[in-house]
């Protein structure tokens, strides 16, 4: 897979008119029936059904909601092609089920961005994504015959935020569920955003095709659209400031995207759609799964798990991070990234080890599987760990301070006359997030070498001795910093690198890119808008030219950097076009103008008194 | 020229040429008979010589000769090569062929200098040079092996291009055919180690630490140096992290490398570099002769073109002609010649080389003793993807339009309106250098000339100035002369001046694409070069730039041939650093080869637009 799951969802729907093998396989053991199911406000939801032949025993029925299309549509036209996770499913004869969520694809009512959470509702008009998983499962168990009365839920990605809706309020049929790279809290760390920054090559990639209106019922609810460039950075340069994004190309049609431009800042807005406030009192069991190196929705994951944990108690819940890209574990036998390889196929563990034995014995009543609480794939060492709790238990927390001449250590700064290292920003010339010529995200710069980026003269480089034996770090990365700009805001990128010893032999099966010797891994990465240093609702300026402490927590990571690699840090300002260039100006950037952008000189201190480091979560 | 490492891929490149020129099935063995032979020189050296005669003998044939440090192997009268002469075409034809070991190497006596001085005055038998040496070895031939017909040619790529161009100088009077093909010219001057005075660090390193070391003993004679060990593969990183220049003799060479040292000694144009100018000895030339160059060669682009020059000022009656190709160093004998990196040209240009130029060239003179029917330029138009023929070079219906650079990026064919003292600029910091290219290598190879340029045109101490979208065909042909007005904070650095072809964002993608490159909006280099800022009015005597001033530079990327097309964009790029194919600049008026790492700062770089201070590429425009 080379491309973001939302990319391969439209190349499921473009090949709609194939017929394989698969198609062939669903006929011969299912009936496929469509229903237009009527939630409690009288809109009806397009739901499609594939019922198993074999009725000499009752089935469970797995529900899959989404706004990217039960296709392929027409009760004669069967599921032309299946994954491998997906065909273990039929293959065990449980009632799949895909539903048009409101207002998208066939589905009556109207669609709407991650649809707030109702907590108190009055009336039969009060409905909300819960509501309609409830009237949806309510029916089915009612109506689906042959079906043994408990459901489970699942879904990748926006799916997996309508997953997270069918865990709250679940009808009592709802035994288990499976939210999986969760859309959760936008703004935070999810998608289009991460820390107040906005991530504008993938908002707009996925809103110009995605968001439009839709006034009536149709089987094509995406946009084509050609940026005309197979060169995103060039696309988004060219773009300017983002108010051109609507001039341009959306037209006041897409009115999400109109919503975020008018919501810079955290507010109600933004907080009626964090379903997190919400995971309380759940009942169905909770498998969380997540990617190390999704870029889009690693946060709704890990932080969805913490928040059940936190809200629940006596509940199985359980997480599940392996070292994939968006999407990947329900992709065919995944044991790669980019140049990365991991040593085994990731794709049949996560299936047979884990969301199958998970399943069935929910909802089939099977022997209770051995899941761990936390089962994580610790990169670097390539191997999966089992914890009884995310983050272990038995970690330290250690810091590693930046250091004059580019060096990274674990000693504290000493008194010296060297007291910062500087460098322009400058937006007319922002730092690329990934050597590769895109016009989609490359799904591998998480793990990307970061050589082109070391290079610049705008990206500062901390790197630590040859290591004298493995350092494992599990959980978040904090970057402590104390920094002054010569504007008034700025982004704030942090990259924790893993530099491979020189000698490295280079990747078999990718000749024609990856170098491993002093290849720089990238294991984490994550930006802060520095207005948003303090919080998200209430943005502050920089006074500029004066020492700011920034402090932010990194994703988590759980990754060994070998004995005789290195440990290196990366600090920049600009990480383009997967982050929108900050103007160095404080203001509502949505509304900045061409004008507005100008280049700051960005400063890190590192001196015994204003040290900047990273605060590491060491495995002992 | 090539580095160390490539010793040995260059004698499967150039002189091995089996497992890459399919021309044919023609087994050498079934038509000639190999003898070696050790031909005394004047001096009483012998140089090992193979020689390769037809078998039928029912013929007299001319002699086809090629001398090389780089090994006639395989040795021994039973092991045969299996390509003879410059193509597979000429085995077939019938010459007579002699590879030649240079003094000092592999099997051949002597003393090897890489590169002595020109000396036209021989006083004595022990004044030999490579001249001398064929001039001998041609007297011996003619006089030794049988079946000749008196006449001889020669041809050489790159370092035995060079040694070619070295025959033309006091020829012996069989020498009727020279063929130069990307001849090293004069190394400080524009070929191999220096552009302008600029040190091309990686090739010279790499180079010299694999041929120019001493030879220690006899023993070693016929095995070839294993490659440099850099430990890494990342010759950005290693070149970094060997800081000044001075590190490699203490780190690495330690005296070994006398090449090196002598470099190092000599960081102007002095009497060194001066006495080792090839252009300026082709006078008096009394055989035809055919310079080749490749418009992509990282290697020897101005000893081919200045050569050529020099011949063709010199000796008004002599036949003289130059095609220039779209190649890499030695592409056009041992590649198809129909792509270049991502770069495509639409027909074999190599084949057609060989077929169409190479054989009628050396057919005509040496069997027939007729003028060849060829003429004085051949030259194959990039971007348009056709081969023209010219009676000069450059041709002389070219008018010179300046493009001109703008303050605010645009690159125009009108002057820009703004007024005196507009400029951008850029910090051009040593330990931050401009990469040359994006691929993590420590060779300095040949695809970064036509490489994608993006990876530069995002740094901030890269300056872009972009045309419009070309709203016709833009044809340059001849070399592209560079006017800046410019201003430093230091007192000496570099400037890398490189003309760009932009696709337009439709570009179709080569199919099959392993490598997953994007054509849409490429940037594709087609020629570069940089100016050490204290040679600029002067290699033998630099002088300091003033901190802040504005100074005029000029100085020319050598010659192009391409066809901008309707709906591309021209693009222009500044940048003071093209690490490690060039050394880093300290920012500091010194001998660089004896900087210290504390000399080297970052600098303030300024390139002026405005009032009389422009700032221009004068493009040479067919119409």
């Amino acid at each position: 897979m080379q491309r973001s799951f939302f990319t391969l969802l439209l190349l499921a729907i473009a090949l709609i008119h194939a017929h394989g093998q698969d198609s062939l396989f669903v006929r011969q053991h299912y009936m496929k029936q469509e229903h237009r199911i009527v939630m409690r406000d009288g809109a009806e939801l397009f739901t499609v059904v594939y019922i198993p032949r074999d009725n000499s025993e009752q089935h469970p029925i797995m529900l899959t909601r989404t706004p990217y299309s039960v296709g392929p549509y027409g009760p004669e036209n069967y599921l032309r092609f299946l994954s491998n996770l997906q065909r273990k499913y039929f293959e065990r004869n449980y009632i799949m089920v895909y539903q048009d969520v409101r207002g998208r694809f066939m589905s009556g009512g109207e669609f709407v961005n991650v649809r707030p959470y109702i907590p108190n509702k009055k009336s039969n008009k009060d409905i909300d994504e819960t509501t309609d998983t409830y009237d949806t499962v309510d029916w089915l168990v009612k109506n689906i015959p042959n079906n043994n009365g408990r459901v489970g839920v699942k879904g990748i990605s926006y799916p997996g935020f309508y997953t997270t809706m069918a865990t709250i309020d679940a009808h009592p049929a709802v035994k288990a569920t499976s939210p999986q790279a969760p859309v959760s809290k936008w703004m935070a760390g999810d998608d289009f955003f991460h820390n107040g920054a906005f991530l504008v090559s993938h908002a707009f990639d996925f809103y110009v095709r995605f968001g439009w209106p839709r006034p009536a019922p149709t089987t094509m609810d995406f946009r084509p659209f050609d940026p005309g460039t197979p060169d995103g950075y060039q696309f988004y340069m060219d773009l300017g400031p983002l108010s051109n994004a609507n001039t341009l190309y959306m037209k006041d049609s897409v009115a999400f995207w109109n919503d975020i431009m008018k919501h810079g800042k955290w507010d109600a807005f933004w907080e009626a759609r964090d379903v997190f406030p919400h995971v309380k009192n759940l009942k169905p069991a909770t498998l969380v799964v997540g990617g190390w190196f999704d870029a889009e929705n690693l946060y709704g994951a890990l932080n969805l798990y913490q928040n059940i944990e936190q809200k629940n108690k006596n509940h199985e819940n359980m997480l599940v991070m392996g070292p994939w890209a968006h999407g990947w574990w329900a992709a065919n036998a995944v044991d790669s990234l980019g140049p990365i390889k991991f040593g085994m196929n990731l794709s049949d563990f996560f299936a047979d080890s884990l969301e199958l034995p998970f399943f069935e014995h929910h909802l089939r009543g099977k022997a209770k599987p051995s899941i761990a609480e936390a089962t994580v794939f610790e990169t670097g060492a390539n191997r999966w760990r089992r914890f009884d709790t995310w983050p272990p238990k038995n970690v330290r927390t250690r810091q590693l301070y930046f250091r004059e001449n580019g060096r990274l250590s674990f000693a504290h700064p000493e008194p010296g006359l060297d007291e910062y290292d500087e460098y322009w920003n400058d937006p007319a010339k922002p730092v690329p997030y990934t050597n590769e010529i895109t016009r989609w995200y490359n799904p591998a710069f998480m793990l990307e070498d970061q050589r082109f980026a070391a290079r610049r003269p705008d990206v500062l480089v901390y790197t630590t001795d040859p290591l004298e034996e493995d350092l494992t770090i599990a959980g978040p990365i904090t970057a402590d910093l104390i920094v002054s700009t010569s504007g008034s805001d700025c982004d704030w990128i942090v990259k924790v690198i893993d530099v491979f010893p020189n000698d490295t032999p280079d990747p078999a099966t990718y000749p024609f890119k990856a170098k491993f010797g002093g290849y720089q891994m990238l294991v984490r990465g994550d930006v802060l808008r520095g207005k948003f240093r303090n919080s998200l609702a209430n943005p502050a300026s920089f006074i500029p030219d004066t020492l700011t402490k920034v402090s932010f927590v990194l994703q988590d990571a759980f990754h060994t950097f070998k004995k005789g690699h290195r440990i290196m840090v990366q600090i920049q300002s600009s990480w383009f076009p997967l982050v929108d260039r900050n103007p160095g100006k404080f203001l509502d950037i949505y509304s900045a103008r061409e004008s507005d952008y100008q280049a700051t000189r960005q400063r890190v201190y590192r001196t015994p008194i204003n040290p900047s480091f990273l605060r590491l979560m060491v495995l002992e | 020229m090539r580095r160390s490492f490539s010793v040995v891929s260059l004698l499967v490149m150039f002189l091995l040429p089996q497992n890459v020129q399919a021309q044919g099935d023609f087994d050498v063995r079934q038509h000639y008979v190999k003898h070696e032979y050790m031909v005394p020189m004047r001096d009483g050296v012998k140089l090992f010589t193979a020689v390769y005669v037809p078998k039928d003998t029912s013929k007299q044939y001319p002699i086809m000769m090629m001398r090389t440090p780089y090994s006639v192997g395989p040795y021994g009268a039973d092991k045969y090569r299996a390509t003879l002469g410059p193509s597979k075409l000429f085995d077939r034809d019938g010459y007579i062929f002699v590879h030649q070991d240079i003094r000092g190497k592999f099997m051949s006596e002597g003393r090897y200098a890489y590169h002595a001085p020109i000396k036209r005055e021989k006083k004595t038998n022990k004044d030999t040079d490579h001249s001398t040496d064929t001039y001998d070895t041609i007297e011996w031939l003619l006089a030794n092996i049988r079946h000749h017909n008196g006449r001889v040619g020669i041809w050489g790529i790159s370092y035995p291009g060079f040694l070619a161009a070295l025959s033309l100088v006091d020829s012996h009077p069989a020498l009727k055919a020279v063929s130069p093909q990307a001849p090293m010219g004069d190394t400080f001057i524009g070929d191999d180690f220096h552009h302008n005075g600029a040190f091309f660090l990686a090739h010279a390193f790499g180079w010299l630490a694999g041929t120019a070391p001493a030879r220690s003993n006899r023993e070693a004679a016929t095995s070839r140096r294993a490659g440099f060990d850099y430990g890494t593969p990342d010759g950005y990183r290693f070149f970094l992290e060997l800081g000044p220049l001075s590190n490699v003799e203490s780190r690495y060479f330690q005296g070994a490398v006398p090449t090196w040292t002598e470099f190092m000694q000599h960081g102007t144009y002095d009497e060194y570099w001066r006495s080792r100018n090839v252009p300026q000895h082709m006078n008096r030339v009394k055989p035809a002769v055919m310079t080749v160059a490749g418009w992509f060669d990282s290697e020897d682009p101005w000893g081919a073109a200045n050569i050529y020059r020099s011949v063709e000022s010199k000796n008004p009656g002599v036949f003289n002609m130059i095609v220039w190709g779209p190649w890499l160093h030695g592409g056009w004998a041992r590649m198809d010649g129909d792509t270049l990196g991502y770069a495509r040209f639409g027909s074999k240009t190599s084949l057609w080389y060989r077929e169409q130029v190479e054989l009628k060239f050396f057919r005509s003179l040496l069997k027939d003793g007729r003028t060849p029917d060829l003429p004085e330029t051949w030259a194959f138009m990039t971007g348009g993807n056709e081969w023209r023929s010219f009676s000069a070079w450059p041709p002389r219906e070219a008018a010179a339009r300046p493009l001109y650079l703008h303050p605010d990026g645009l690159a125009s064919f009108s002057p820009p309106a703004s007024s005196a003292g507009a400029f951008r600029e850029f910090v051009s910091d040593p330990a931050k250098p401009v990469p040359f290219t994006a691929v993590t290598t420590t060779r300095m190879g040949h695809l970064f000339m036509v490489e994608d340029q993006r990876f530069a045109s995002t740094r901030p101490d890269v300056l872009v100035y972009e045309s419009d979208v070309l709203d016709r065909d833009i044809t340059i042909a001849g070399p592209i002369e560079v006017t800046l007005h410019v201003s430093t904070s230091g007192t000496d650095c570099d400037w890398i001046v490189k003309l760009i072809d932009v696709f337009p964002g439709d570009a179709p993608d080569p199919e099959p694409n392993p490598a997953g490159v994007k054509m849409g909006h490429f940037q594709m280099l087609i020629g570069a070069e940089v100016m050490r800022s204290k040679f600029r009015n002067s290699l033998e005597h630099p002088e300091p730039m003033k901190p802040g001033e504005v100074t005029k530079i000029v100085y020319n990327i050598p010659d192009k041939f391409h066809r901008f097309r309707k709906g591309h964009r021209i693009m222009v790029q500044i940048q003071s650093t093209w690490f490690p194919l060039v050394d880093r600049n300290p920012g500091t008026f010194t001998d660089i080869y004896k900087a210290s790492a504390a000399d080297f700062r970052p600098t303030t770089q300024r390139v002026y637009s405005g009032g009389t201070a422009r700032s221009s590429l004068k493009l040479l425009v067919l119409d």
